[in-house]
């Protein structure tokens, strides 16, 4: 009776990811200032930020539709936060699993992109409404070579349970190796997905101010802020579980250090990116996600078909 | 209650984001906000943001006289901003007129037409003196009393 609540608010749940979300973004920051040569936010900051936007004056336009404004950035937070249960974090076995979690979690990480379309939409300003409907061009864009990227795996280990393909390749080590292509494929589509830099299109803020969250301050932008920085942990969580599916029979604490190590890395990846690249075109990044990133999420289930074929026969 | 208008007055120190606003200015302020923003100087170290719209921003950058044509603007983005909100003028233009102070299309000063907080001389303003006004108007902050 009580353990649920305790998972839901707890651990994995809401604080920890709360938690986890900002020391993500702080590392994110630090990392990319350190790598400008200059000294960065102390390491309170993403907090600091998360307190000082809850107690400022939420401001609802007056042409925006109030509900569906107020109603969007909860949205967002809870399809994150609602994601993590299904996934494994560093046993085996995730909290909550049936045979196509896979495809729920999935479908939970694209939730949040149509809150930002939404909240844009309704705000509307000209500036969010542009970026709103960017975001949805851009997921469009980075949703199919994710999804069949992730499928990858799936149909190497014959399920669609995320827990189950963990087990899998546990059992089976170095069996991860095949899926090389699938995570570089995976951490770009992971970069639109998460609106960041060289896919920072919808927010792009010197040509359309702030994009989707023009109109948006106060509580309603830091809970936007947050579920942003939670989907990155969760988005990175899923990575590193497909992906980097090894170290799952340690000992709790150990098994716990190394998923937040796989995690940070992805983050490490994401904030390199982002100092290394600048912001693409809209169409240059719909022709470089059809064009490249598809075909390569392709071949990577032929070579998960060709090993299966090869490794069951 | 207490406890908790300490940390919300100890995050609007650390976290103060900016708005920047040209009221008229000849560019070598903004010239010089922006270098104070880049890598050299560094302001991300106070958690400085610079935001590109006045609902995220704490405080407004301005720079300049305040022009017939701008006032109008200045006022919008004024209003715009969340409560609580703080303005800085940047250079003599902005802080009282400078040269422009009497000419037939300039009011005098940002003070003219919205409420300042702090104001910055120069000429233009240096990015080190432009960080040290941003650090003592938080240092403000922290004396007030509410």
């Amino acid at each position: 009776m009580f353990t649920p609540f305790l998972h839901i608010l707890v651990f994995p749940g809401f604080l920890f990811l709360v938690f986890a979300g900002l020391i993500a973004e702080y590392i994110d920051r630090k990392l990319y200032a350190r790598l400008q040569n200059r000294v960065g936010p102390p390491f309170f900051q993403p907090l600091a930020d998360f307190i000082k936007l809850t107690s400022k004056e939420d401001i609802v336009p007056e042409e925006a539709n109030p509900r569906m404004f107020k109603a969007m950035p909860i949205f967002a937070l809870t399809a994150t936060v609602t994601a993590i249960f299904y996934i494994p974090l560093w046993s085996p076995k995730a909290l909550y699993s049936f045979n196509g979690d896979l495809i729920v979690v999935m479908y939970l990480l694209t939730i949040p992109t149509l809150t930002y379309f939404l909240g844009g939409w309704y705000s509307t300003s000209l500036y969010s409404k542009i970026g709103a409907v960017r975001s949805l061009t851009q997921l469009f864009a980075y949703e199919v070579p994710l999804l069949m990227c992730i499928l990858a795996p799936a149909l190497l280990a014959n399920t669609w349970s995320l827990s189950e393909m963990a087990s899998f390749y546990e059992n089976h080590s170095g069996y991860w190796l095949f899926n090389i292509i699938g995570f570089a494929v995976a951490i770009v589509a992971l970069l639109g997905k998460l609106e960041k830099v060289p896919f920072d299109i919808p927010e792009a803020e010197t040509e359309i101010v702030a994009g989707t969250f023009t109109e948006y301050s106060g509580r309603l932008f830091g809970i936007f802020r947050l579920s942003l920085d939670i989907e990155a942990i969760v988005g990175s969580s899923l990575i590193a579980s497909v992906y980097l599916p090894f170290g799952f029979h340690l000992k709790p604490l150990a098994g716990f250090l190394l998923y937040m190590g796989k995690v940070l890395s992805i983050i490490a990846i994401m904030s390199l990116s982002r100092s290394i690249f600048a912001r693409l075109r809209i169409d240059q990044m719909i022709n470089f996600c059809w064009k490249y990133l598809s075909p390569l999420a392709f071949l990577q289930i032929l070579i998960c078909l060709i090993a299966k074929w090869g490794l069951y026969r | 209650m207490r406890i908790k208008d300490k940390i919300v007055k100890w995050s609007r120190i650390k976290s103060p984001w900016m708005l920047h606003f040209n009221t008229g200015a000849c560019n070598a302020c903004d010239i010089e906000i922006v270098a104070a923003l880049t890598p050299r100087y560094d302001m991300e170290r106070f958690g400085v943001m610079l935001k590109g719209t006045p609902r995220h921003a704490d405080i407004l950058l301005c720079s300049g006289p305040v022009t017939g044509q701008i006032k109008d603007r200045l006022k919008r983005i004024y209003d715009q901003m969340p409560q609580p909100k703080f303005v800085i003028a940047v250079g003599s233009c902005a802080c009282s007129g400078g040269v422009f102070n009497g000419c037939y299309n300039v009011e005098s000063g940002i003070d003219s037409v919205i409420p300042v907080s702090a104001y910055i001389p120069g000429c233009p303003a240096a990015p080190t003196a432009i960080i040290d006004g941003v650090v003592k108007l938080l240092a403000s902050l922290e004396q007030r009393e509410e």
